[in-house]
């Protein structure tokens, strides 16, 4: 009998498609990458299932655990490729979507618009009714407005069909009435109700939200079933998760109804990776830095939570669902300088891409990027990345850097670190925005940089935001995939009502969360999630009474009856909440309660730290020498070092490059990096 | 200024990227905490850094064109106040005067703070913000039928809201007492307060990592490429004389058909702006303090030659005004002001009809024109408390020389977002029966512009007041290039079964529980002749009902026949 217990984590990405994949029993640990397939990504999930299989040397029969980060929802929504959708909205409001918050997305452009709703006004029908804001009925459903409208669905043939009324997350009764007949008489139709979607207080963002839902469940549900029945014959024991963008997993069947959630899957895997990561070298508050091809991706990690944010737009379009707080910046290893016309120089947001990529690819790049930067500092090696497969052209390099260097008046050095200082000041504003601009001081957090960039420019921020430690995590270029490994499944939960945070209100405040708890219980018998694995996350969102911006504010759970504290103690965790995020709070001026959120987990098993590879020791010796420029003007002669050599307890002092097969990291002199229990690179800057 | 003292092209932009993260940081504080949703949700205000020669040298992002104004304009009035070795540290000035101390109109109270580096000024903090009311005689401080500016509201000349750091009082219970709701007002003074005091921590930051004498220098340098970059953009317009014209409705005080004259003279890289042989001020209060117009102009060589530009004051240098102290555009003491922005979008509209000829890509039909407020104001019968309920509304924004004009949206100078009907109709006792783009409003073109919006608001269970303000509800949007006229909007009342159409500019309009005002922007104009339009774009705005099939067959004649027609073609 076999008795392995493989979990794997699959990331898919837009080049590769990374597998991070784990043994229960002997803690054993196998890593691999292979090219992704974007017409049918399912493709490449199995093939490097199998490949995986072979090279670590396991039957596929034997994983428990899949767990799979997509780009299939993502992509739909920004090549345009979801289904026909139409839309049955309440009577005079068919516009709704469209006027959209009637503003324009650039001031000064008088050629930029938002992007047109994804349902065309001749398939936004309306629907005689109206709730009110007490949640009271003002008009009833008009049962022969749906006939026409119903009607009018199948001589459109739409595919896909979002229901959104006004005030439906107070009374989802109409909404829920419309859907009973649509799956009724038009069973094959995907429908989304707006009160399912996100049952939220503003309707154009609830509306949106709900509308890209439609539009991407035909997709995700073709995509769903197809991997389910390749994996129910390659791997019939696993079972599936889907990571949300909030960084739970859920079930493909959760995925096929709410395919929205995972917009922002990917970015959120890289989060819970760096939580994870963190966590095993004792590290609570983390900033990461996720740095690719063509952008950064930044967020904050508080005593091993990542931060939460429910406004995002996707493809132009917002979206209202709790997602990773990811800030984007257009700063990546493909990012190309220029020239603005007042002569300032910009790094990005254009980028060389993959493709011609950098000129040091050799692919016919002709303008200097941040890669080229690398090189013509010494940075990166001149044997080439992804462990010597793919070479680089240091002569391109230096080719387009020398007009850059011209015009300036500089050496190419002096002008590919003025370069690399552009995009690092473009990555630090992208860091102020979700730590000093939400109240967090970064200097009381840790560097995390990860990705194939990550690491060669963490000092640069590290520097200019004070923090005084760096984490490279021990597979900074796979870090997504392992993240979803270590995801929880969970299941997110809101009520939007608002009152007063007064002690009357408590009752009426505890029954919502109760209603809740018993939506968790039902969730967690649905999903086979046994006793000891279950927990809860309680958040209330609150705010003065006139503001229009909540906080929130995090309740201690005990067990698995979520209890609300007094109102007045509530009212205390707000002003705490207040202070940190605005400097001031006003003691005498009446609170409001706006929404309760409950979070649902069931954990999953994680894997331990890896174990030191065969070469690894405390004292390696590097692989070679190289000059390379650090921030002087004169290079140092620098060793350089094996990622893999490296052992717990194994010190190395700055100047040094460390290499490993799919990232580069920089110790700055002064700087020293020491390789902790869990093979995390932990190093201390000089301040 | 020679090559060898100016800071390279690298280190500019990160100190100038550090400089605009301060701007972007202490505008989002101050809408996160501000308590009146004019700020919180409307987005109505702006942030930047002046230096201390009161020039304009970053401002936020999001900041609004018209605040480009008040800010250089109340630098200017605190430095000609006061000698800056009489400014302390920890001292926050504040004003909204447009007469004295170069607001452009009482609600948008304006602040600066002082930074202090090495026991020296190296420059200020200024935030802006549009309050819901200063009192004065109407709720919300913006209706019409006021004729001098003491009726709209309290006028704050410089004066120090902060002592070395310490809130005068005094002054604070003021400001308080004049304002209707003073709680919000409290709210949002303090929301002011916290993002000035942000900023002036956030600068002295960088001023721990470079001298204040380099600081200074990039003050100087930023300025001087920008005005250098704005210099080139204007060169690139043919040289010659442009001139055109057109009226405002009316000055809600029986004045009507108000003309605005526009000539601008472009030689090599400089363009006059000559505004004289518009009409005098008007008793209404739609006149425009000088440096609004200023901002107009601004805004339109910004977003005609070289949308990317930064805000600062190599923008402003380069805006050459010409006007006649006590007209429409360069108002004077006790004109009233409240409406000006109405003002602002024609004087924008008239910029881009004469520069047309010159920038054909560049140009657009003439937008809504408006700045389409309806305000609300009563007794909320839930709780016996008042309120009031200010909404500015978008419209047509005009036809393109590559696309259609966009449909309900806010133009040019204003950008203030709608409230979500969840929040009109949980914070106020009113329903929103329909919110709509309004058929056939938007203005015939080969690309059409774009439509206005209908807005039907109803009281809940009581009695209440309506106030509005309406532009281009007289006088259509016009079309360039053969484009079409767009439509026009106006205010109506439903009062049993009956529809009257109000004034443009309604006040004190008291409607019943059975009533409904029903609010229609305008509007905008189209580009190029309507016969030029591919057919297959006629098809779509049939098959959207933004067109109807009459206004097809007239203005679109080509679509149904495919081909032109010429009788059509004739009329």
């Amino acid at each position: 009998m076999d008795t392995t217990d493989w979990l794997i984590g699959v990331d898919v990405g837009g080049t590769f498609t990374d597998l991070y994949a784990f043994e229960r029993t002997s803690g054993a640990l196998a890593l691999h990458k292979r090219p992704s397939t974007p017409d049918n990504p399912a493709e490449a999930i199995l093939s490097g299932l199998r490949e995986l299989a072979e090279k670590a040397g396991f039957e596929a029969g034997t994983v428990g655990v899949l767990a799979h980060g997509t780009t299939v929802a993502t992509n739909a929504l920004i090549q345009r490729t979801g289904a026909k959708v139409a839309v049955l909205t309440t009577k005079n409001f068919r516009d709704l979507l469209e006027i959209g918050r009637q503003v324009r997305p650039r001031l000064y452009d008088l050629k930029a618009d938002h992007p047109h709703p994804l349902a065309q006004r001749q398939d936004r029908l309306e629907i005689d009714e109206r709730i009110g804001a007490a949640g009271e009925v003002v008009t009833p459903l008009d049962e022969g407005s749906v006939d026409a409208a119903l009607k009018a669905l199948r001589d459109g043939g739409a595919k896909a069909c979002a229901v959104c009324f006004l005030f439906s997350y107070l009374n989802p009764e109409h909404e829920r009435a419309v859907g009973r007949r649509l799956a009724e008489e038009m069973p094959e139709l995907s429908v989304s109700l707006s009160s399912d979607v996100q049952p939220e207080f503003r309707e154009y963002e609830r509306f949106s939200t709900t509308l890209l839902n439609a539009y991407l469940q035909p997709l995700l549900n073709r995509y769903m079933r197809h991997l389910k029945s390749e994996l129910e014959t390659l791997a019939p024991r696993a079972r599936i998760g889907i990571n949300q963008s909030s960084g739970g997993l859920m079930s493909p069947e959760r995925a096929r109804e709410f395919p929205v959630r995972t917009a922002l899957s990917g970015p959120a895997a890289g989060a819970m990776g760096a939580v994870h990561s963190a966590r095993k070298s004792g590290r609570p508050n983390v900033i990461t830095l996720d740095m690719g091809g063509t952008s950064a991706d930044v967020t904050l990690i508080r005593d091993h939570e990542v931060s939460t944010a429910f406004d995002r737009e996707v493809a132009g379009f917002p979206v209202r669902l709790p997602m990773v707080d990811i800030h984007t910046v257009g700063a990546g290893g493909g990012s190309i300088a220029w020239f603005d016309r007042d002569g300032l120089m910009k790094v990005g947001p254009k980028s060389a891409g993959a493709v011609p990529g950098p000129a040091c690819y050799g692919h016919g790049g002709a303008e200097p990027t941040v890669t080229d930067a690398n090189v013509v500092l010494g940075r990166l090696s001149g044997r080439g990345l992804l462990g010597g497969a793919m070479a680089l052209d240091t002569q391109a390099s230096h080719a387009v850097m020398k007009p850059v260097a011209e015009r300036l008046g500089f050496t190419a050095e002096k002008t590919a670190q003025g370069l690399l200082d552009i995009v690092t000041a473009n990555m630090v504003r992208a860091i102020r925005a979700i730590s000093v601009e939400r109240g967090h001081d970064p200097r009381d957090f840790v560097l995390m940089p990860f990705g194939g960039a990550g690491p060669l420019h963490a000092y640069g921020c590290a520097k200019a935001l004070g923090i005084r430690e760096i984490l490279v995590p021990h597979s900074p270029g796979i870090l997504c995939a392992e993240g979803l490994l270590v995801a929880d499944l969970s299941e997110n939960l809101v009520r939007s009502q608002r009152f007063p945070a007064i002690p009357e209100n408590h009752e009426a405040a505890q029954r919502l969360v109760d209603e809740m708890v018993g939506e968790a219980g039902d969730w967690w018998r649905r999903e086979e999630i046994a006793e000891e694995r279950r927990s809860l996350k309680l958040v209330v969102e609150m705010r003065y009474q006139s503001q229009n911006y909540e906080l929130q504010v995090a309740v201690p759970v005990e067990g698995l009856s979520a209890r609300l504290p007094a109102m007045e103690r509530l009212t205390e965790l707000f002003f705490e909440a207040h202070d940190r995020a605005y400097g001031f709070h006003n003691p005498d001026d009446p609170v409001d309660v706006v929404a309760v959120r409950l979070t649902a987990i069931g954990r999953l098993p994680t894997p331990g730290a890896p174990t030191p590879g065969p070469r690894a020791t405390t004292t390696p010796e590097p692989v070679e020498r190289r000059n390379v420029w650090f921030a002087d003007e004169a290079p140092h002669y620098t060793p350089v070092y094996e990622r893999d050599t490296l052992s717990p307890g194994a010190v190395i002092e700055g100047p040094a490059v460390i290499d490993q097969f799919d990232a580069t990291t920089l110790v700055f002199p002064g700087d020293v990096a020491r390789v902790d229990d869990a093979l995390n690179l932990m190093i201390e800057v000089e301040t | 200024m020679t090559t060898s003292t100016t800071i390279d092209p690298i280190t500019l932009e990160v100190m100038a990227s550090a400089m605009r993260s301060v701007v972007d940081e202490t505008f989002i504080a101050l809408m996160k905490s501000a308590y009146s949703t004019n700020i919180k949700e409307r987005h109505d205000h702006s942030t930047a850094i002046c230096d201390r020669d009161g020039r304009l040298i970053v401002q936020a992002e999001m900041s609004l064109p018209i605040h480009i104004a008040s800010m250089t304009g109340l630098m200017t009035s605190v430095l000609s106040k006061v000698k800056l070795e009489e400014i302390e540290e920890g001292d926050i000035f504040v004003a909204n005067d447009p007469h004295v101390a170069g607001g452009t109109h009482l609600p948008d109270i304006n602040f600066a703070a002082p930074v202090f580096v090495d026991g020296e000024i190296l420059c200020f903090v200024c935030n802006i913000a549009h309050h819901a009311d200063i009192g004065g005689m109407v709720p919300g401080s913006m209706a019409g039928g006021m004729s001098e500016i003491y009726q709209e509201g309290l006028r704050i000349p410089v004066v120090r809201l902060f002592r070395r750091g310490e809130l005068q009082r005094d002054l604070f219970d003021i400001l308080l007492l004049n304002a209707r709701i003073p709680e919000e007002r409290r709210g949002d003074y303090y929301a002011q307060i916290a993002s000035a005091q942000l900023g002036v921590r956030r600068v002295k930051e960088i001023a721990g990592r470079y001298s204040a004498a380099t600081i200074r220098r990039a003050f100087d340098d930023l300025v001087t490429r920008t005005r250098a970059r704005m210099r080139l953009a204007i060169s690139e317009i043919p040289d010659g004389t442009y001139t055109f014209e057109d009226v405002m409705d009316d000055d809600g005080l029986g004045t009507e058909n108000i003309p605005i004259r526009l000539k601008v003279e472009v030689t090599g890289d400089r363009a006059v702006f000559d505004w004289r042989g518009s009409a005098p001020q008007v008793r209404g209060n739609i006149n425009v303090p000088v440096n609004a117009t200023q901002a107009a102009v601004a805004y339109s060589l910004k977003a005609l030659l070289d949308p990317d530009i930064p805000n600062n004051q190599g923008v402003i240098d380069c805006c050459e005004l010409l006007t006649e102290p006590g007209t429409i555009v360069d108002c004077r003491a006790p004109a009233p002001v409240a409406a000006r922005a109405n003002t602002s979008q024609r004087l924008i509209d008239i910029i881009i009809g004469a520069l047309a000829p010159a920038l054909p890509h560049a140009a657009v039909g003439a937008s809504n024109g408006a700045n389409t407020t309806a305000v609300f104001s009563g007794t909320d019968p839930r709780n016996g408390k008042p309120y009031l309920y200010l909404e500015t509304l978008g419209g047509g924004f005009g036809g393109r020389n590559d696309r259609d004009g966009k449909d309900g949206v806010q133009v040019h100078i204003t950008n203030t977002s709608n409230l979500p009907i969840e929040a009109i109709e949980t914070e106020y006792p009113l329903r929103v029966v329909g919110y709509e783009i309004i058929e056939d409003s938007g203005g015939a073109g080969t690309f059409r512009g774009g439509a206005g919006l209908r807005r039907i608001v109803q009281p809940v269970g009581h009695r209440c007041t309506f106030n509005g303000a309406g532009e281009r509800f007289t006088n259509a949007p016009w079309g360039v290039f053969g484009g079409g006229r767009g439509r026009p909007g106006r205010f109506v009342l439903r009062s049993d079964g009956e529809e009257t159409r109000l004034p443009v500019k309604p006040s004190g309009i008291e409607i019943g529980p059975d009533d409904q005002v029903v609010v229609e922007t305008p509007g905008s104009g189209g580009y190029g002749d309507p016969h030029g339009r591919e057919a297959e774009a006629v098809a779509d705005d049939l098959a959207s009902g933004k067109y109807s099939a009459d206004f097809a067959r007239k203005h679109y004649p080509q679509a149904s026949t495919g081909a032109t027609d010429p009788a059509a073609a004739a009329e």
